[in-house]
């Protein structure tokens, strides 16, 4: 009804040039995202918080990827998230690894969890995926408690801090916000741009298809079971290396990072944002982080603020801040 | 509404609006230079679970906090400086400690730290801090802080588990006596219990049963059968803020105080608040501070006198009085060295005597301990009670001692 009604006050050229604006905003999406990053420090209130952004924006855009665009609901995501976090930590700190290294370690130890898990969660459907991998996460959790030699236990990890980042032929001041900002924004824009690629990509395509019409997608002769198990591990990856960064930017690894409030936390800057959407997440991550910051400011009771604004984009924006944008772009 | 937006474009600006565009521009980019130019403002940042289930102790801190910075201010502010105070919710989570702690140092600029409540959150503090040489008082109960953790910028106000546990389990066990533990599951509740079985060790005490139980938890019923065929005559509950109520008062239902005395660890004023006077009756545990210190000791009197005078008549409450105690030791030592330059700070509170609401403190030069009186209370019967207030009843004030802690040695530190 609206649109319709709004189609008719604009003129046809204006319609059209908004129609090619998001057209080119889809196509120029990566480096428009990256220059939003660009840009990010300068407009929060605080570079700590813009640190934040990228991480759980990073966690969220990798967690879309197996929600929005696979259409699977994980509630585990924290268990990869952790698990990153934790592997870079444990190698930096007891055994004195290359942050770098200790990086490429925090990956690796997260995809393998994901292979594990998803080779475990993809054989059910529905609500039990999603229970089968909460319980799988829990059970991460549990063993990152009991493990305290190795992980600090209820204390958190502790005792790796990097202050300073040795590259070949020069060396950065890790401590300094805005360079630890720029630094970590550099690894944020190679994983959006990662995951653009993917979505590009024919294999893209056919997650898509799963989501859809997963029959359908079996019977064009897909093989959905390893699709699937790919894009799971593709996730999972993502959110272990958001992980690394969240060890290396905060120093401590809490064993809330583990905790399903943090699988909760991630689900719910996917919906805010827009789930199914390149840059939704981020926006998710954005609005969600900056709320949190500049209402606790204000009042103790700022999840009060933060819960009703969520049940309303859950009730007239199922499609998120950034979704809505888009449709609403697109109608015009 | 374009039309709207054209008109208002393409009216002229008069001189005179101009003029005060432009004054009022410069006005605002002065601002911070005339600040600076009057001595600039000794920021302490105070990270804090505002939300949460220890709010209640939170707030309490933040209160007793905002009082010595009062008092601070008042007598003309601390080298010639005004003092401010800027709480920040932790929510007790460490990560969000940790960004909360970050954001102050970075965009607040403050120029030391003070509080967090639970282990988890001030370690994650610490860090934050040591990595940055920012001064950093911790004012929560960890041993941890004094061992591996230790920072050079950081200073523990609170009492650690083995000061309180030793001096606790002095009043209460005795020599033959059969102690059965109920303890919270995680950092807390471990460290109060091996604090407690190395005091029980050297007391000749024995340990019959050792129970762990989740934190958070609500139901207590499955442990207490096996508490009460023990044989204990003591059940020392080592868990804190809410779980300490629930759990007292499902062992008074079951009759555990026919059989053992209950010992805590630490005795909380709020959660002796929260249920009746019957429950509580009776048992016994360590505190840093209780109001009822006033009746012998000035300096509570005069702690006590200040917050009722701020707080229309209300009482400070031990963990509330940390925030008092270390925000005004800080306060103090950036007074002796003058400014806020960390390692004079350092130096003058690693030689501050103090004795601003409990008797006479000071902070060990080796792990920076802060060396205190310890309070040993027993719950009081609600006959005994002589206003809503009196709660509890001094059993003993031990004088700062060393004797207490471990020793440097023991912790890994020369000298």
């Amino acid at each position: 009804m609206s649109f319709i009604r709004n189609a008719e006050l604009v003129p046809a050229p204006a319609r059209r040039s908004l129609a090619t604006l998001f057209s080119n905003v889809s196509r120029w999406r990566v480096p428009l995202s990256i220059l939003a990053l660009c840009i990010m420090p300068w407009v929060l209130p605080s570079q700590a918080l813009a640190v934040n952004v990228l991480i759980y924006g990073l966690v969220a855009v990798g967690y879309n990827l197996l929600f929005g665009y696979t259409g699977l609901l994980s509630f585990g995501h924290a268990a990869f998230f952790g698990a990153g976090a934790y592997a870079t930590g444990i190698a930096i700190g007891a055994f004195g690894v290359h942050w770098f290294i200790a990086m490429l370690i925090g990956v690796l130890v997260s995809g393998l969890l994901a292979t594990v898990m998803g080779m475990l969660a993809i054989r059910t459907r529905g609500i039990y995926f999603s229970m089968v991998t909460l319980a799988l996460a829990q059970l991460v959790y549990y063993a990152a408690l009991q493990a305290s030699s190795w992980t600090g236990g209820e204390n958190g990890l502790r005792g790796f801090t990097v202050s300073t980042l040795h590259l070949p032929g020069f060396s950065v001041n890790f401590l300094d916000p805005l360079v630890k900002y720029y630094a970590i924004m550099i690894v944020v824009a190679a994983a959006l741009w990662f995951v653009s690629r993917v979505l590009n990509s024919p294999f893209g395509a056919v997650i898509e298809a799963i989501r859809e019409n997963e029959t359908r997608a079996r019977a064009c002769g897909y093989d959905v079971e390893r699709t699937k198990l790919l894009s799971f591990i593709l996730s999972g990856i993502l959110c272990g290396l958001a992980g690394t960064l969240s060890a290396m930017h905060l120093s401590i690894v809490p064993l809330d990072s583990l905790h399903y409030h943090t699988s909760g936390l991630i689900v719910m800057m996917t919906l805010l944002g827009g789930a199914g959407s390149f840059f939704g997440p981020f926006i998710g991550a954005l609005a969600f982080l900056s709320m949190e910051d500049i209402f606790s400011l204000w009042t103790s009771n700022w999840q009060l603020i933060v819960g009703v604004i969520f049940i309303l984009f859950v009730l007239y924006l199922p499609k998120g801040i950034w979704g809505t944008l888009i449709s609403w772009g697109k109608s015009r | 509404m374009t039309n709207g937006i054209e008109t208002l474009a393409s009216r002229p600006i008069g001189r005179r609006a101009a003029l005060i565009g432009l004054a009022g521009v410069a006005g605002t980019l002065s601002m911070p230079w005339i600040a600076r130019a009057q001595a600039e403002t000794i920021r302490i940042g105070f990270p804090t679970p505002l939300t949460g289930p220890f709010a209640a102790e939170a707030n309490d801190q933040v209160r007793s906090a905002q009082l010595a910075v009062k008092l601070a201010n008042d007598k003309g502010g601390i080298a010639g400086r005004k003092v401010e105070l800027l709480v920040r919710d932790d929510k007790l989570n460490a990560g969000e400690a940790a960004t909360r702690t970050l954001e102050l140092i970075e965009k607040d600029k403050v120029h030391a730290v003070v509080g967090a409540l639970s282990s988890a959150v001030q370690l994650a503090v610490n860090e934050v801090t040591r990595a940055r040489s920012m001064l950093y008082i911790s004012i929560s109960q960890s041993d941890t802080i004094n061992e591996k953790d230790f920072s050079p910028y950081t200073f523990h106000e609170a009492l650690n588990p083995t000061m309180t546990t030793a001096v606790v389990a002095r009043h209460s066990f005795k020599k033959g006596s059969k102690v059965a533990y109920l303890v919270a599951d995680y950092a807390y509740g471990h460290e109060m219990l091996r604090g407690f079985k190395r005091a029980a060790k050297e007391i000749g005490a024995q340990t019959v049963s050792e129970i762990l139980h989740p934190f958070g938890a609500a139901d207590y019923s499955t442990f207490i059968p096996t508490i009460l065929s023990s044989g204990a005559d003591i059940l020392c509950i080592c868990n804190f803020g809410r779980d300490q109520a629930n759990s007292i008062k499902q062992a008074v239902d079951f009759g555990v105080k026919d059989q053992m005395k209950i010992v805590v660890p630490v005795l909380l004023h709020n959660q002796r608040l929260a249920v009746d006077p019957e429950v509580f009756e009776g048992v016994t545990g360590g505190a840093n501070y209780y109001w009822g210190l006033e009746e012998t000791m000035p300096s509570a009197k005069s702690f006590n006198d200040a917050f009722r005078a701020m707080y229309k008549g209300t009482i400070p409450t031990d963990y509330g009085a940390y925030g008092y105690t270390g925000v005004a030791s800080l306060l103090m030592a950036i007074e002796k060295a003058g400014g806020t330059e960390p390692q004079k700070v350092i130096a003058a509170l690693e030689a501050l005597k103090y004795d601003i609401a409990k008797g006479e403190q000071s902070y060990r030069k080796c792990d920076h301990q802060s060396m205190q009186s310890v309070l040993v209370l027993e719950s009081k019967a609600k006959k005994a009670m002589k206003s809503d207030a009196d709660l509890f009843k001094i059993v003993a004030a031990e004088p700062a001692s060393e004797s207490v802690l471990r020793t440097c040695s023991e912790l890994g530190f020369k000298s």
